[in-house]
């Protein structure tokens, strides 16, 4: 059982900006309020390739995911790590990220691919944000019936959040672009 | 720099301040976002930064993998995640070692 839904959206932001908010969403304090189910953000590894202008970085993500009582006491926890692992490529400006849960993969399986890249109807000014998520539901066969409500409800959530995420990216955009009118008067 | 306009006077006691490496990480994160979005982004990517704040960072880090249950974050990391193959053959002088080998875990 694999769900799978795409997601566009369409920032009225440069790509510059739109990206720099991406590496916030997680890490300013001003937004643990509406992105609380993020527990935690580490960068634990970063690369910059000089010649070629692509920076790798790899960050572990704790989500905080509590869910139905049975699922709880299915899986014994209700915090999930995962692995988002970043390539930005300054050069042809294109910003991929892909996170996938580390912990729990006994029970689901869950990757979520975000790609930011110019708008090709107005790549100055805009940025077109692609994402891709599936969710794979390992096939317990007792639990079968029970896994599908936890596979639905994983989607809503997912849905749920990546709303949020959103709102959160606009929300940083303007100030990014507040404070970089700022500087430049 | 206030993205909400309206402070909270009380605020919720944030999870990463809970983290034995929260200053350290905030030093890191904000050279980090100032740097890509004042370099990078503009072309000037020849040059690493925040490498001070990045090793202390990242030493911090690898001191509380255990507590913090990163280790199989990196067990993940090295057997999953697909990586350019040149990336796997080159270590950067910058990068060093990588948390792996730091002999934390």
């Amino acid at each position: 059982m694999v769900k799978a839904y795409k997601q566009e959206h369409v920032y009225q932001h440069p790509w510059e900006r739109v990206t720099a908010a991406s590496w916030r969403k997680f890490a300013d304090p001003e937004n643990t309020n509406t992105l609380s189910h993020i527990l935690e953000v580490d960068t634990l590894n970063r690369k910059l390739e000089p010649e070629s202008g692509k920076l790798y970085t790899t960050r572990a993500i704790t989500i905080h995911a509590p869910g139905p009582w049975f699922v709880r006491k299915m899986v014994g926890q209700d915090i999930c790590h995962c692995v988002e692992s970043t390539v930005v490529d300054g050069q042809t400006r294109s910003m991929q990220l892909t996170t996938r849960n580390v912990s729990l993969q006994k029970y689901v399986e869950v990757e979520e691919k975000i790609r930011y890249d110019p708008h090709p109807d107005n790549p100055s000014a805009w940025t077109l944000c692609r994402q891709e998520t599936s969710i794979r539901i390992k096939p317990l066969s007792a639990l079968a019936s029970m896994a599908e409500k936890v596979e639905q409800r994983c989607v809503d959530k997912f849905l749920q959040n990546s709303a949020k995420g959103r709102e959160v990216m606009e929300r940083i955009c303007k100030y990014l672009e507040a404070e970089s009118s700022g500087i430049s008067i | 720099m206030g993205i909400l306009r309206d402070k909270r006077t009380s605020p919720s006691p944030s999870p990463t301040s809970t983290s034995p490496c929260a200053d350290l990480k905030t030093a890191y994160n904000n050279c980090f976002n100032r740097w890509y979005a004042e370099k990078f982004v503009k072309g000037q990517w020849q040059k690493e930064e925040c490498v001070v704040e990045w090793e202390k960072y990242r030493e911090c880090l690898s001191k509380h993998l255990k507590d913090k249950q990163l280790s199989r974050f990196l067990e993940v990391e090295a057997s999953r995640i697909p990586l350019p193959a040149d990336r796997i053959n080159r270590k950067s002088s910058v990068d060093g070692a990588s948390m792996g080998d730091t002999g934390a875990m």
